[in-house]
C-alpha cells in the first residue's frame, strides 16, 4: 500500500462534559474518495475540524503524507496541500470569483496583481473541471449556492491539493450540479487526489466512495467498502444504539386537531405542504439537510410569508406576518441554536422565563415581581432546570438546562403549539432524556408538538406520527412502529426515489 | 495564576477573573479619591464637593441616563449633543420672544422629541445602523444650528427682564434641595423605575443582550427600538433645558462635549454591573468618576487640556480592563 | 452535529432585479455628481476656471488623504461600523501630529526631525488603536473614541489651545510650489492617490486586505493572519494623519485647533465613497470622489452666495440617503 495522505490515530476531543471524539482514527489513502458518515453528534465534524486546526485536539496524532503535526494552524494544513469545502460557504462575498481563487496565491507581475492572467486562469480552470463557462468578474454574492461550492472547489485545486475535504457538498445542489461534481471527483482521483467525502445522503456514498468510515458516539466502528458491504450494513453500524432504555413511554390520547397546514409553498425551499397536527399528537418532521424542513417550521413560526398556502389554527384561518403573531396565537419555537435564538444567555434564568409572558405578570407596565417570582420559581421546581437560584445567568447551565428555560417560557405563556427545532443537539445523553419526558409531558398535556430531528432514533422512537420531506416535498407518512431509523434514514436519503432519478 | 483560572470555573468561590474585573472600576474610584484626597488642596471641602456635582454632574447624569438606555438596548445615540442643543436654542428664543418659561420648556422639549422621532424613524424604518443614523442626524444638527444662528452666534439673555424663567428653573429649591437637583432626581428614579422595574427595561435588556431571542419570543422590536432612541432625546433635551437656565444664554454647539462623557460614563457603569449590562447605578458612578477626575485634575492645577487626556486614559484603561478581563474569563 | 441553518439559496431572478437596483444606485450617484458640476458650472460664475477648479482639489485635498485613512480602515474591518471596525480618532490624530510638528519647529529642531516626530506620533496613536481593537479586543468604536480624546487632549497640552505659527522653506514650497502648473499640495493628493490606488486595487496586499473586512472568517480560513492586518490598517491611517498634519500646517501657516472637527466630513467622504464602487465597498477612487464631490458642494455653495451654514446638513442628508439607499439593495 502507498504511503497514507491522511493518517488520524487515538483523536480525542471533549467540549465540557462532552466526549466528541474518543480515540478516533481516519486513514485516507491518495487516489481514493473516502467516505465519512456518522449521525449528528458522531464526531464528523469534529474530526474535519481537527484536522483543518479550527478545533485543538487533546491528543492523538495527525500525520499527514507521513510528516506529523503537533499544532494545526489553517495556514500550515493548507500549505500541506491540504483543502477544505467547509459546509459554510467561506468564501468573501464582495471579492470576484477569480479573486476568491486565487486569494493568497495571485498571478503577480512584480508588485501588481495580473487579474487579466487571474481571470483567464480562472475561466480555464472552471472550464476544465466544471465545463462552466462563468464570467471569473462575477461577485460571490451573485452567484447561487452551487456555483459558490464549485468556487471553492477550484480554489482548491487552483492551489495543487493533495487532499480534498468536502463536508456535505451536495446538500444545496441540484441532481445535474451533483453528476457534474461527481465526474469531476472521480478526474481527481484518477490524478492520485486524496479526496474525503461526507454526506447524509447514501446513495451519494455508495454512488461515489470507494472506502467509509463509519463514525458512532466520537468512535470509529469500522472501515468498509461500499460495495461490498452494502449500505444496509453502513447504516446499521450508524445506528446501532441500545435505545431500549433511552426513550421514555408515555400513554397518548390524541385530540381534536389544533394546526392544519394546506398546500403551503414557499418558492425554494417547499411546496404544497399539508399537514395537520392534533392536541396531544407529537408529529416528527425528518429531512436531510437543506430539504426545506427548517424553511417549513420557521414560516409556521412567522419567520418567512408563505407564497401560497393556508394555515390554520383551531379551525380558524391564520396568517403570520412576524413571530409576535404567532406567539400571540400560543405558538411556541424551541429554536435549533439555542444559544443564538433561544436564550438569553445574558439575562438570568427567571428573565428568560418570563420574557414572553412579562404582560400576564405585570399592571400598569410595571412588573409584579411577587408574581414572577412565584410563576418562574414554580416552573424552576417544575422541570427541575438545575440552577442556584432564578437570579443565575443562563450562560452559567448546562445545554441541556438551557434547554428546559425555553421551554418554561413558553409554558409560561401558555402557548398550544410547540415547534422543537433538534432540541436534543449537543446535550448530553442524561439531558436528551430529560427532554424527552419533557415533550411527553408536554403531549399529555394535550399540547399538539411538531418535532423536527435528523437524529432518526429519536424521531422513531419518540413521534406518534413521521412525515419525511424530501427536496421541498412531503414524500411519506408512518403511522408509530410503522418504520425503522434505517428505513427512515434510507427514505429520507431519497433512496426510494432513486430509480426515478435525482428529481430536484 | 492557575487558582484564578480554576476557580473561575467552579462558581462557587467569589473570588474569579470576572468577579476581579467587576471591582476594578471600584477600586479605580476609591484610589482616586484617596489621590485627590492626599494632593489636591481642598478637595474634600464641603463646597468643593457642593460644586462638583451640582455643575457638571447633573447636566452629565441626566445625558447619560439617556446614553444608558440606549445603549443597554444595543445602539447608540451619537446626537445626544443636537438633541440638547435645539431643546437649549428653541427654549432660549422662545423666552427671547417672551413667550415665557413655560412655552419655553415644552418648546425646548417637542424640539428633542423631534430629534428622537427622527432617530427613531432612520433606525427602525429605514434600517439604517444607530451610529450611522444618528452620527447623519448630528450633521444636520449642526447645520440647523448654524443656520438659525447666523453660523454659531451665542444668544445671551442676560438682562434682568428675562430672568424670572431662569431664576424660576435652577435658583430655586424645594425643602431646601436645588431645584436641578430635583430634577435629576426625578430622571434618575424614572429610568430607573424603566429600566429596572418595568416591562419595557425587560424588552430593553432583551434587545440588547440577544435581539435574536427578544424578536422569537414575540417583543415587538421595532417600537421598542424606537421609544429608547425618543427617551434619551428628551432626557437629552431635558439637559439642554438646564444647561442653558444655568448660563442664560445659548451657546451653539454646547452639547457636543457631553457625548463621550455620556458614553465613557454609561460603560464605565457597565463595567462595574455584576451583569455586564448598562445600569443606571453604574451610570451614575461612572459620572461621578468621570467628574471627580476632573475637579481634582483641575485642583492641582492641571487645566481643562489635561483632563481631556486624563478622561480618555480613564476610559480606555476601564474599556481594555473590562473587555480584556471578560475575554479571559469565557 | 452541527447542522448550520443555510442561508436562503440565492433566486437567480432576485438577484438581477438586485444588481439592477445597484447599479441604478451607483449610476444615480455619478448622475448626482455630473449633475451637481454641471449646475454650479452654468449657475456659479467662475466655478469652471482653471484656478477654482484647481482650488477645489487643493480644498479636498486634506480631507481626501485623511478619509483615505478612514478607507484603509473599513476595507480591513468592514463598513459595519457597529460590529466591524472604524477608526474616530483620525481628525484628533491629525491636530495631535500637526501639534507635535509645529511645537517641535517652534523650538528650533528643523524639518526633518519635526515630520519625523510627526509622523511617528500618528503612527503611535494608530498602534493604540490596534492595540485596543485587536489585543484587548474592545469594540472599534469604543476603543477609538477613547483615543480620539487622548490625541484631542494632547494636542491642547500642547498648544495650550493656541495658534502656533511655522515658517519654514519647506512649508513654503508645499503651499506655494507649482510643478506643471500645479500647486504642490494637489500634486500630494494624486501622488498618494495613484500609490494607495496601486496598493489596494492591484496589489496581493490590498486584496487580501479586502479579504480580511470582506470576511474575518473565510480570510482566516485561507491562511490568511487577520489581526496583522488590522493592525497595519489602524497604523496606516495614523501614517496618513501624520501625513496629512504637514499638509495642514503648511496650508495654514500654523498649528490651528479645530483639526478634530473635521472628522465628520471625513467618514462622510470615506462611507460615501462606497457608492461610487461597483461592489458597494469602500475604494481609494470611490472616497477620491466623495472628497471632491464634497469639495464642489462647498466651493459652489460658496461662489453662489449660499451660506456654508448649509453644509453639514447637506452632508448629513448624504450620508442617510446613501446608507439608507445600499441598505436597500442589500436587502433585496
Amino acid at each position: 500500500m502507498t504511503q497514507a495522505a491522511i493518517e488520524m490515530h487515538g483523536v480525542n476531543k471533549t467540549f465540557g462534559p462532552v466526549r466528541a471524539l474518543m480515540d478516533a482514527n481516519l486513514v485516507v489513502h491518495p487516489g481514493t474518495i473516502h467516505g465519512l458518515v456518522g449521525q449528528n453528534g458522531a464526531g464528523k465534524s469534529t474530526i474535519i475540524k481537527v484536522l483543518a486546526g479550527i478545533y485543538k485536539r487533546d491528543s492523538g496524532t495527525v500525520r499527514v503524507h507521513g510528516q506529523e503535526l503537533d499544532a494545526i494552524t489553517p495556514a500550515a494544513i493548507e500549505a500541506c496541500g491540504v483543502h477544505f469545502i467547509h459546509q459554510d460557504r467561506l468564501l468573501v462575498p464582495t471579492a470576484t470569483v477569480a479573486e476568491a481563487i486565487f486569494l493568497r496565491n495571485e498571478p503577480h507581475i512584480g508588485p501588481f496583481i495580473n487579474y487579466r492572467q487571474m481571470n483567464k486562469r480562472a475561466t480555464e480552470l472552471l472550464k476544465r473541471y466544471f465545463d462552466l463557462d462563468l464570467d471569473p468578474r462575477t461577485l460571490i454574492s451573485e452567484l447561487s449556492t452551487a456555483k459558490q461550492k464549485i468556487v471553492q472547489i477550484t480554489r482548491a485545486l487552483a492551489n495543487d491539493a493533495k487532499v480534498l475535504v468536502l463536508d456535505e457538498p451536495t446538500a444545496a445542489l441540484v441532481s445535474k450540479e451533483v453528476s457534474s461534481l461527481f465526474a469531476v471527483l472521480r478526474r481527481l482521483k484518477a490524478d492520485n487526489l486524496a479526496i474525503i467525502f461526507i454526506s447524509h445522503y447514501m446513495s451519494e456514498i455508495d454512488e461515489i466512495c470507494d472506502v467509509v468510515t463509519v463514525l458512532r458516539n466520537g468512535s470509529d466502528v469500522g472501515v468498509v467498502t461500499p460495495a461490498e458491504a452494502g449500505i444496509e450494513a453502513i447504516v446499521q453500524m450508524m445506528t446501532n444504539r441500545d435505545t431500549s432504555e433511552m426513550y421514555p413511554r408515555r400513554d397518548v390520547t390524541i385530540g381534536e386537531p389544533v394546526l392544519s397546514v394546506n398546500g403551503l409553498t414557499l418558492a425554494g425551499h417547499f411546496r404544497d405542504v399539508s399537514l395537520e397536527v392534533r392536541a396531544g399528537e407529537i408529529l416528527g418532521i425528518t429531512g436531510l439537510l437543506g430539504s426545506g424542513d427548517k424553511e417549513l417550521v420557521s414560516t409556521l413560526f412567522g419567520q418567512s410569508v408563505p407564497d401560497r398556502g393556508e394555515i390554520v389554527l383551531n379551525g380558524k384561518p391564520v396568517s403570520f406576518r412576524s413571530p409576535v403573531q404567532a406567539v400571540r396565537h400560543g405558538i411556541a419555537k424551541i429554536p435549533e441554536d439555542r444559544r443564538a435564538h433561544g436564550v438569553a444567555t445574558g439575562l438570568s434564568v427567571g428573565e428568560n422565563i418570563a420574557l414572553a409572558s412579562l404582560d400576564q405578570m405585570s399592571g400598569w407596565g410595571f412588573v409584579n415581581t411577587r408574581t414572577e417570582a412565584a410563576k418562574t420559581e414554580a416552573l424552576i421546581k417544575e422541570l427541575g432546570i438545575k440552577t442556584p437560584d432564578r437570579h443565575t445567568m443562563v450562560k452559567n447551565l448546562s445545554g441541556g438546562n438551557q434547554q428546559k428555560v425555553v421551554v418554561a417560557k413558553w409554558l409560561s405563556c401558555d402557548s398550544q403549539v410547540y415547534l422543537l427545532d433538534e432540541p436534543t443537539v449537543a446535550v448530553d445523553v442524561g439531558a436528551k432524556v430529560e427532554i424527552y419526558n419533557l415533550m411527553n409531558r408536554l403531549a399529555s398535556e394535550g399540547k399538539a408538538l411538531i418535532f423536527l430531528s435528523s437524529d432518526l432514533e429519536e424521531i422513531v422512537e419518540m413521534c406518534d406520527r413521521v412525515l419525511v420531506i424530501y427536496r421541498g416535498a412531503l414524500i411519506g407518512e408512518y403511522q408509530r412502529g410503522e418504520i425503522d431509523a434505517d428505513r427512515l434514514l434510507a427514505a429520507a436519503s431519497g433512496a426510494q426515489m432513486e430509480q426515478e432519478g435525482r428529481s430536484a | 495564576m492557575t487558582m484564578q483560572a480554576e476557580t473561575g470555573r467552579t462558581r462557587r468561590f467569589p473570588i474569579n477573573i470576572e468577579t476581579i474585573s467587576n471591582y476594578v472600576v471600584i477600586g479605580a474610584f476609591c484610589a482616586m479619591l484617596v489621590f485627590f484626597a492626599a494632593f489636591a488642596p481642598g478637595f474634600l471641602s464641603g463646597e468643593n464637593l457642593y460644586n462638583v456635582i451640582s455643575n457638571r454632574v447633573v447636566l452629565l447624569a441626566i445625558v447619560a441616563l439617556g446614553m444608558t438606555i440606549v445603549i443597554a438596548a444595543g445602539g447608540i445615540d451619537l446626537s445626544v449633543g443636537v438633541s440638547m442643543d435645539l431643546s437649549s436654542m428653541v427654549f432660549i428664543m422662545l423666552i427671547a420672544a417672551g413667550l415665557g418659561g413655560f412655552v419655553g420648556v415644552l418648546g425646548g422639549l417637542g424640539a428633542a422629541l423631534c430629534v428622537g422621532l427622527l432617530n427613531a424613524v432612520l433606525i427602525n424604518k429605514l434600517k439604517i445602523n444607530p451610529f450611522l443614523a444618528t452620527l447623519g442626524v448630528l450633521f444636520i444638527g449642526q447645520s440647523v444650528q448654524r443656520l438659525s444662528t447666523q453660523g454659531g452666534v451665542p444668544i445671551y439673555l442676560t438682562r434682568a427682564e428675562f430672568a424670572a424663567p431662569f431664576n424660576a428653573i435652577v435658583r430655586s429649591s424645594l425643602l431646601g434641595i436645588p431645584t436641578p437637583m430635583i430634577v435629576l432626581a426625578l430622571c434618575l428614579v424614572a429610568v430607573y423605575l424603566a429600566m429596572h422595574r418595568s416591562v419595557f427595561g425587560r424588552y430593553v435588556a432583551a434587545l440588547g443582550v440577544q435581539a435574536d431571542v427578544a424578536r422569537f419570543s414575540g417583543i415587538r422590536v421595532l417600537f421598542h427600538m424606537s421609544m429608547v432612541f425618543v427617551a434619551c432625546a428628551v432626557l437629552a433635551g431635558i439637559s439642554g433645558i438646564l444647561l442653558s437656565s444655568t448660563v442664560r444664554s445659548y451657546v451653539p454647539f454646547a452639547g457636543d462635549s457631553f457625548l463621550l462623557d455620556a458614553i465613557g460614563a454609561t460603560f464605565i457603569g457597565t463595567a462595574i454591573s455584576s451583569e455586564r449590562r448598562p445600569s443606571v447605578v453604574g451610570t451614575l458612578l461612572g459620572v461621578l468618576l468621570l467628574a471627580v477626575m476632573r475637579n481634582g485634575l483641575l485642583l492641582m492645577g492641571y487645566n481643562f487640556f489635561w483632563q481631556q487626556v486624563g478622561i480618555g486614559v480613564l476610559v480606555f484603561v476601564v474599556l481594555g480592563l473590562s473587555f480584556g478581563l471578560r475575554k479571559r474569563a469565557d | 452535529m452541527t447542522t448550520t441553518i443555510d442561508a436562503p439559496n440565492g433566486r437567480e431572478g432576485q438577484l438581477n432585479s438586485g444588481n439592477l437596483s445597484k447599479l441604478a444606485i451607483r449610476l444615480g450617484a455619478f448622475a448626482a455628481f455630473a449633475g451637481i458640476v454641471i449646475y454650479f458650472a452654468i449657475a456659479a460664475r467662475g466655478f469652471t476656471s482653471p484656478f477654482n477648479l484647481t482650488n477645489i482639489v487643493e480644498q479636498s485635498t486634506i480631507l481626501g488623504l485623511l478619509a483615505f485613512g478612514v478607507t484603509v480602515v473599513f476595507i480591513g474591518t468592514g463598513t459595519d461600523v457597529q460590529r466591524g471596525g472604524i477608526d474616530l480618532s483620525i481628525a484628533a490624530n491629525a491636530g495631535l501630529c500637526a501639534a507635535v510638528y509645529a511645537v517641535l519647529m517652534r523650538q528650533g529642531f528643523g524639518d526633518a526631525v519635526s515630520i519625523v516626530a510627526a509622523i511617528a506620533t500618528g503612527m503611535i496613536i494608530g498602534l493604540l488603536n490596534g492595540l485596543a481593537v485587536v489585543t484587548l479586543r474592545i469594540i472599534p468604536l469604543l476603543a477609538t473614541l477613547a483615543v480620539m480624546n487622548i490625541a484631542a487632549g494632547l494636542e491642547l497640552v500642547l498648544t495650550e489651545n493656541t495658534v502656533i505659527p511655522v515658517q519654514s522653506p519647506l512649508l513654503q514650497v508645499i503651499a506655494f510650489g507649482r510643478f506643471l502648473g500645479i500647486s504642490t499640495l494637489a500634486w500630494c493628493f494624486i501622488v498618494i492617490s495613484v500609490l494607495l490606488i496601486w496598493a489596494l486595487q492591484y496589489s496581493p496586499l490590498g486584496l487580501r486586505l479586502y479579504a480580511v473586512g470582506g470576511h474575518h472568517e473565510a480570510a482566516r480560513a485561507a491562511g490568511i493572519r487577520t489581526g496583522r492586518y488590522v493592525y497595519a490598517a489602524y497604523i496606516f491611517a495614523g501614517f496618513m494623519a501624520g501625513v496629512t498634519s504637514i499638509l495642514i500646517v503648511s496650508r495654514l501657516s500654523a498649528s490651528t485647533t479645530g483639526t478634530g472637527l473635521m472628522l465628520l466630513p471625513i467618514l462622510a467622504a470615506a462611507l460615501l465613497g462606497t457608492v461610487f464602487s461597483r461592489r458597494f465597498i469602500p475604494t481609494i477612487g470611490g472616497t477620491l470622489l466623495a472628497a471632491l464631490f464634497i469639495g464642489v458642494l462647498a466651493n459652489g455653495f460658496q461662489l453662489l452666495g449660499i451660506s456654508s451654514y448649509w453644509v453639514a446638513g447637506v452632508q448629513g442628508v448624504l450620508i442617510l440617503c446613501v446608507v439608507a439607499m445600499t441598505s436597500f439593495a442589500k436587502r433585496d
